[in-house]
């Protein structure tokens, strides 16, 4: 079994921190996981890219085309995968949870959260790992930021939902 | 050189010193109606984000190779404002043999020299004008020399360049230095203008203590014209 | 070492190996991929008094420090990229022309000039035959995290051992890459050789007055070079014994490349891969074990730098045709695709 996950936003709005969590939630799991940044030239600002991979097998090759899972966290992250779309599996697209996000006050700093949520949900029905899995290395990674309630309740409400 | 037609507004971060400092070029180009003469070449850095930013002849060069660059560029065409916009690194570490020579020679070229004391593009390393003390990516323990002051070094090696030191956030001098500084060129001498600069990324400070450290820095890199 | 499961980046994983391989110092000078290795380092170094390190003014100055850090007896090595690599032939051809054991790691990135900061095999040439002399440099290509590993322990053993530049020649994909590794192999270091020796006194020159001298110098080291060329040029060869078609491809491309000859195979064409794993010295009796194909591929992420090599080193070399991708990366079914589009029976 091998899943590929392209996670793709803004510099700032935590791609890399979501793709940390899944990864190590992966490897606590005793997976073989593969994970490679990709970032403009600027420092703050350009689009921030995670290609994730999980595995039963060895990875061989970082990247791919062909994501699985393709999560899309702001317009700018948009245009930069216009051509992952085409061969994407399911297309996680923020423009349609907005009214979710809204709904359930998610703070702009737990969006990326919320969608740990719901990329967790896909792994869980996916037979990758449990939900526990991801929640401890959730916590691992964030139990000590000041938002942890409200991260708590985006990771809650993006599972529930699913995709 | 492929033009590309679709470019972003500003691709700096947000507080950024460049933004300030290169608008202020183009006012100053602008006013004297001789940005149509002028040609910029940048460093590979940040500065090298500008390279579509200003409608004046912008080129990005090579890291520590803007000097030289504009060194031919100006001995080609002498009628030019030959600008070399470059960060501290650009201009004290790789590229400091060819500013001291530029300057030797007194080569008519303008030097911009942005000194925000870090490596911003590549993710913050130690720079020459990083303070002693100061901690960075290639110095987690604190920097452990002092700090590069080049204006005076170039004083050092050139007694009729026009030299002066000031920062992001006294635009009005900056404007008045730049102006300066273009005359120095015409007249047939070497001009270095540093801008103390911030880089609220690197430094990891937002607004208000981004300037405040800004200002502090002047304790350590005085403002002024270099006599 | 314990076989302990761990997920490293590429970065992580040069470190790891330098410091087993006893290395003490590192000069280099930031240049993005390349930069994490000098941060890595310097971090390690903040808990292990022994290590030293010095950010250079830039690379001119980073390379020559690592050859006067080895001239004096101590492993050293330096790590960049791209438009640094360039900067670094200068001190690669001194390395060369005195045979100093210098390492470095060389992470390709998108050329020329500034380029990207990504990812390329556009440093070929310059790995195997940057400076101004006949190229006497030993050059691995990895494709894994695990050769990453391997190759930049051996790396410091060869150049200890036969005197010649030693160059991991890497990419900004696999040292930013973050894989789970298990199995670091066990090596054991050759020491470094005391080149200026403490006691008594040495006399070197790399500048001759006349030419026959030069001449004289180089045939020497040639001799060095074919000899140790017979025990470490190395490749790999999969499934070449009975295949009509051979995809050659280094580093990362040729681990996706065996992917491909996997996909390939289970169609039904007869493939196999030939990977050198060193590009300098060519595993040239290696590669004669591809001679019964009829069809070669050569797959790269440059304009035919590993194509050009082939052609200069192997006598008789075969046509090939090749998929050049420069400044790009390549995945396992676009090789597949191509070689179905030329090779499979309609």
């Amino acid at each position: 079994m091998h899943i590929k996950i392209l996670l793709a936003g803004d510099g700032g709005q935590g791609i890399q921190s979501l793709s940390g969590i899944i990864c190590r939630a992966a490897f606590a799991n005793g997976l073989f996981v593969s994970h490679i940044p990709n970032y403009g030239l600027e420092q703050r600002g350009g689009v921030s890219l995670a290609y994730v991979q999980i595995s039963d097998r060895e990875v061989s090759y970082p990247k791919f085309s062909d994501p699985d899972l393709l999560l899309i966290m702001s317009e700018q992250a948009s245009q930069r995968t216009r051509e992952y779309r085409a061969k994407s599996g399911k297309v996680i697209d923020f423009t349609k949870y907005e009214k979710i996000i809204s709904e359930n006050k998610i703070d702009y700093s737990s969006r990326n959260i919320f969608f740990l949520g719901l990329i967790t949900k896909v792994l869980v029905i996916r037979g990758f790992m449990e939900k526990d899995c991801v929640f401890e290395a959730l916590k691992e990674k964030l139990a000590k930021k000041s938002n942890w309630e409200n991260n708590i309740k985006a990771f809650e409400t993006g599972f529930q939902i699913g995709v | 050189m492929p033009k590309n037609k679709k470019t972003k507004s500003i691709a700096f971060c947000p507080g950024c010193g460049h933004i300030i400092i290169l608008q202020t070029l183009n006012r100053v180009l602008q006013k004297l109606q001789k940005a149509d003469r002028a040609a910029i070449g940048l460093d590979i850095g940040c500065s090298l984000l500008a390279w579509d930013m200003l409608p004046i002849s912008t080129f990005q060069t090579h890291h520590g190779r803007a000097v030289p660059t504009m060194v031919g560029f100006e001995k080609a065409r002498e009628k030019s404002i030959a600008v070399a916009y470059t960060g501290d690194g650009g201009a004290y570490s790789i590229g400091l043999q060819s500013l001291l020579w530029a300057a030797r020679r007194n080569n008519p070229i303008l030097v911009i020299v942005v000194n925000n004391t870090i490596y911003g593009m590549t993710g913050g390393q130690t720079a020459p004008t990083s303070l002693r003390g100061q901690v960075t990516d290639t110095a987690p323990a604190g920097h452990d020399e002092l700090p590069m002051l080049g204006p005076e070094l170039v004083r050092e090696l050139n007694g009729q360049a026009y030299i002066a030191r000031t920062a992001a956030n006294e635009p009005v001098i900056l404007a008045e230095y730049l102006e300066r500084a273009i005359k120095a060129t015409e007249a047939g001498n070497f001009a270095l203008v540093e801008v103390l600069s911030y880089c609220p990324t690197n430094w990891r400070m937002k607004g208000v203590e981004s300037n405040n450290h800004l200002n502090k820095l002047k304790d350590t890199f005085k403002t002024g014209e270099i006599l | 070492m314990k076989n302990k499961r761990e997920f490293l980046s590429g970065s992580d994983v040069v470190v790891r190996a330098v410091r087993d391989a006893g290395a003490v110092s590192m000069y280099g000078y930031p240049i993005t991929p390349g930069t994490e290795i000098l941060s890595k380092w310097i971090r390690e170094a903040a808990r292990d008094k022994r290590m030293k390190y010095l950010q250079t003014e830039d690379e001119i100055a980073a390379g020559f420090a690592v050859a006067g850090a080895v001239l004096a007896g101590e492993k050293s090595f330096t790590a960049t990229a791209g438009p640094g690599t360039i900067l670094m032939q200068d001190a690669l051809s001194m390395a060369e022309g005195m045979r100093l054991p210098f390492v470095a790691i060389i992470v390709q990135r998108g050329g020329p000039s500034s380029g990207t900061v990504i990812y390329s095999q556009q440093e070929v040439v310059l790995a195997t035959h940057g400076g101004n002399g006949e190229g006497m440099r030993i050059v691995y290509s990895p494709s894994s995290l695990t050769e990453l590993y391997d190759m930049t322990r051996r790396a410091f053993n060869d150049a200890a051992r036969y005197r010649f530049p030693a160059l991991v020649l890497t990419d900004g994909y696999l040292v930013k890459t973050k894989q789970v590794i298990s199995n670091f192999k066990k090596i054991k270091n050759i020491p470094a050789p005391k080149i200026v020796s403490r006691t008594g006194h040495v006399n070197l020159r790399n500048i001759f007055t006349v030419e026959e001298e030069l001449n004289e110098e180089i045939l020497r080291a040639q001799k060095d070079y074919v000899k140790m060329s017979k025990t470490i040029a190395k490749s790999e060869s999969y499934l070449v014994a009975d295949a009509d078609t051979i995809i050659i491809a280094h580093g990362i491309v040729g681990r996706v490349a065996r992917d491909a000859v996997d996909k390939l195979r289970a169609r039904g064409l007869r493939v196999g891969l030939w990977r050198p794993l060193t590009l300098a010295p060519l595993d040239v009796r290696g590669f004669a074990k591809t001679r019964r194909a009829k069809n070669f591929v050569v797959a790269e992420s440059s304009a035919g730098q590993l194509a050009d090599l082939l052609k200069n080193r192997i006598s008789n070399c075969p046509n090939f045709s090749t998929y050049f991708r420069p400044a790009l990366g390549i995945e396992t079914d676009e090789i597949v695709k191509f070689v179905m589009k030329k090779y499979a029976k309609k």
